[in-house]
């Protein structure tokens, strides 16, 4: 059975991995099947030559008669894009994107909250009243940056560390407490465990734990693309996850199928308790892109008009030219890996300090609004108030709600519940009549 | 609904060249025409490839659905793709194409497919590779409905692979991985005996909102021919089919071995005056618990075979669930007729398959317990 793969050809001013800030595939002709078509039809013009060229055809490229081996660049790297300095100034005023004090503001407000709500829960995590909790400290700036460079209906994948896209997109704090709680609000039906969210209608696919599972599903792009529906899919993953073979398998295929995707990687230095040196020993993740075939950028994370920038040029030409975009956001990851985690056992408190200090996303970002006059220490002040209130009324809400009717664990395992299925049921309400009182069935809708 | 199929390449043929053709060429090398010398004949040789060890038996022509045509199994699935694709208004070649090598990929594709809501019909090459998309299958298709609360599924995906035995398949290409997905909730697995089941199997499974596995006994994909409708038309899923009618004993099987343990069944009413039920099982899971308890319930006897080695096959599902409904209806244990414990071997194939001769002499030491 033929495979057929167009490969595109690769230039470059030199063989080391040195490159300007937007990495360029520049490609002969139009994108899609014609090109396809031409390339093949090029190849085969060129075979009834009779010059000495190489005629392989997996590789377009020129012979050399001198051996050399390329260089993997991992001391000066891809660099990072970023528009704002560590103190929120406008470093090339042609790259501020000029947003409006709402978008800005909402911005701002997205990340605060998502803030206090992290608090919160880990708090309650702490305190025994919710069984497991993810903070994103440190990486809001990479969540609403993204999000808010997208269109609303394009459709998110994420790992787990991503709320604040569902934050940015107006997810109700009720709703995010019911899913961490597992009460009868939950959407997910209290069947997972707390921050694996997901949103039909707000485009957020329900989040999963195994890592990197995510990014082959860029299928979805592929069906987008059929549909010719002017939709993008983006794919969030953590520097680690783009170690599984998904993550290979994914990049591959958007490219070679041609798929409207971007891959937006966290790269925030820690995998758990692995740190960035002992999870690759090349150039991050941006480098593997072009040897994929991918456009390609890193991007400085806590900088949210960087992000803001790059993602909506990816967005805008993803689509346009059905091709993927991989976007390498490097930040850090000031909390811990999640309430299981003790950080303090694999890196330095002075470390995260810096960090949480010195180069923070929301800070950054508040510099940036005071010095617009968007925003004094009164408003501020006001809304970590009101913010923090909002968070502590959904939460007490959220705890005093019932838990979802044990029937509930049945349903959806199939669209339709297989006779099997209903006999294990019907044994279950059966047991919890004679043995009933050994369950917290109290705390259960009937 | 746009429906989609991907490949990935695996198997490489070598075909040998016709005498004439490069051969021809090589002549003025200095070696012989057709240097490869013919066997000579009433030599004491090494058997050449087996005969198979069972019978198709074709089902009569079905009258309900329409015009038919003779197809051999591969065919009937071709029919069934064909007839899917049909029904997408949309066209062109990115419907139907080749995928980078990755079954992880290909799986993991299908299901970003099928969560817009479009039809995705996966291709694993040869069952025995479908083990790198364990993951994609068992974590994420078969859980994206339950975990996400119904806000989300994969619903239309269906993966299809060659299955089974072939004479030569050896370990990796002839195995029949259908227990480790039986145990996987939230799947269907599915295998056809014939070319017509396969179509209505297959085009049920396409357009079931569940993810499903579909797998074709690939020994039958020339082998069994019989004339299959042109039109599409279902055969429901999790329904067992009682092929022949018997009073007592029972056998259950499914693909391949549904012939073997037919031609058991008329072995032992010949040889032993004993009347067999003979099920195909056609849905591994949900499997049909009642129509296998309601014969055995009848005959009090029952022997299940399949290729998969014995331990933890799918048998001892069936079985286990049999003892547990039937218990006093048994006259003799369950009898298990399988593969050994052992990989797929090569040369060894004729005696590692449960074969009619196994099936046969497992089925009288039942009679006789």
């Amino acid at each position: 059975m033929a495979v057929a793969i167009a490969v595109p050809r690769v230039w470059g001013p030199s063989r080391s991995l040195r490159q300007a800030a937007l990495l360029l595939l520049r490609r002969p002709g139009p994108r899609g099947i014609a090109r396809n078509h031409l390339h093949r039809q090029q190849q085969q013009q060129q075979f009834s030559s009779l010059d000495d060229k190489p005629q392989f055809p997996g590789a377009s490229a020129e012979f050399i008669d001198k051996l050399e081996f390329i260089q993997p660049n991992v001391i000066s790297g891809i660099p990072i894009y970023r528009v704002m300095d560590r103190q929120g100034q406008i470093i090339n005023p042609s790259e501020d994107p000029h947003l409006p004090q709402e978008k800005v503001l909402k911005l701002y407000k997205s990340m605060t909250l998502l803030n206090t709500m992290d608090r919160i829960l880990y708090e309650s995590q702490r305190q025994g009243r919710i069984s497991f909790y993810m903070t994103n400290y440190g990486e809001e700036g990479t969540h609403v940056g993204s999000a808010a460079a997208l269109d609303n209906t394009d459709l998110v994948f994420g790992q787990y560390r991503e709320a604040g896209v569902l934050m940015y997109r107006d997810y109700p704090l009720e709703l995010f407490m019911a899913q961490c709680y597992g009460n009868v609000s939950d959407l997910g039906k209290g069947r997972q465990m707390p921050v694996h969210y997901g949103c039909k209608e707000r485009h957020f696919v329900t989040i999963s734990s195994p890592l990197a599972t995510q990014i082959p599903q860029v299928g979805a792009a592929y069906a987008a693309k059929r549909a010719n529906a002017n939709r993008a899919v983006i794919c969030y993953f953590g520097e680690g996850a783009a170690s599984e073979g998904d993550a290979h398998a994914g990049f591959n295929f958007a490219a070679t199928l041609e798929c409207p995707i971007i891959f937006f990687c966290r790269n925030n230095g820690y995998a758990i308790s692995t740190p960035t040196s002992e999870q690759y020993r090349g150039d991050g993740i941006a480098a593997r892109g072009p040897g994929y075939g991918i456009m390609s950028i890193r991007v400085d994370g806590n900088d949210v008009f960087a992000v803001y920038n790059a993602t909506r040029e990816a967005r805008q030409r993803a689509v346009a030219e059905n091709q993927p975009f991989l976007i390498e956001a490097m930040t850090y990851r000031i909390g811990h890996h999640s309430t299981s985690d003790d950080s303090s056992a694999y890196r330095s408190v002075d470390e995260v300090n810096y960090w949480d200090k010195q180069d923070h996303p929301i800070s950054r970002l508040r510099h940036y609004l005071l010095s617009c006059g968007w925003w004094d220490d009164e408003q501020e002040k006001a809304w970590r108030k009101q913010s923090r209130k909002k968070v502590m009324e959904a939460f007490e809400q959220a705890e005093r709600k019932l838990k979802p009717n044990p029937n509930l664990l049945f349903s959806d395992v199939y669209q339709e519940m297989p006779a099997q299925l209903r006999k294990q049921q019907e044994s279950l309400a059966h047991h919890l009549q004679t043995y009933g009182e050994h369950y917290p069935l109290d705390h259960f809708e009937k | 609904m746009a429906a989609v199929c991907a490949t990935g390449c695996r198997l490489l043929r070598l075909c040998a060249a016709a005498v004439e053709g490069p051969w021809g060429r090589l002549r003025g090398l200095g070696l012989a025409r057709g240097f490869l010398q013919p066997k000579p004949d009433g030599e004491d040789v090494a058997p050449r490839r087996q005969v198979a060890h069972f019978t198709f038996q074709p089902d009569p022509e079905p009258r309900e659905y329409g015009q038919t045509q003779k197809m051999n199994l591969f065919q009937s699935v071709t029919s069934a793709l064909d007839n899917s694709l049909a029904k997408d208004p949309t066209a062109g070649k990115d419907r139907v194409f080749n995928t980078p090598l990755c079954e992880q990929g290909i799986v993991g594709f299908g299901i970003g497919i099928a969560v817009t809501g479009a039809t995705a019909i996966a291709e694993i090459q040869f069952a025995d590779y479908i083990f790198p998309a364990f993951d994609q299958i068992v974590n994420e298709a078969a859980k994206y409905r339950y975990r996400s609360g119904d806000l989300f599924n994969c619903g239309s995906l269906t993966i299809r692979s060659p299955w089974g035995c072939v004479g030569h398949g050896a370990l990796y290409h002839s195995q029949s991985p259908e227990a480790f997905f039986a145990h996987c909730p939230g799947i269907k697995v599915v295998v056809p005996r014939s070319p017509f089941q396969a179509k209505g199997l297959l085009l049920s499974c396409i357009e079931d909102k569940n993810p499903c596995i579909f797998f074709e006994p690939k020994i039958l994909y020339r082998a069994a021919v019989e004339q299959v409708p042109i039109e599409p038309y279902n055969i429901p899923l999790s329904q067992a089919e009682v092929i022949q009618e018997g009073s007592d004993v029972t056998l259950v099987a499914w693909g391949t071995q549904v012939h073997v343990i037919r031609e058991v069944a008329s072995m032992a009413q010949e040889r032993l005056g004993v009347s067999c039920e003979v099920i195909d099982l056609r849905t591994i899971v949900p499997w049909d618990v009642d129509t296998v308890c309601k014969s055995v319930i009848k005959t009090g006897r029952l022997l299940i075979s399949h290729e998969a080695p014995l331990t933890g096959g799918f048998a001892s599902e069936i079985s286990s669930t049999v003892q547990e409904e039937c218990f006093l209806n048994l006259e003799a244990p369950i009898s298990r007729v399988c593969g050994y414990d052992t990989p797929f071997p090569h040369i060894f194939e004729p005696f590692y398959i449960p074969d009619k001769w196994k099936c046969y002499d497992a089925l009288r030491k039942m009679i006789n317990y």
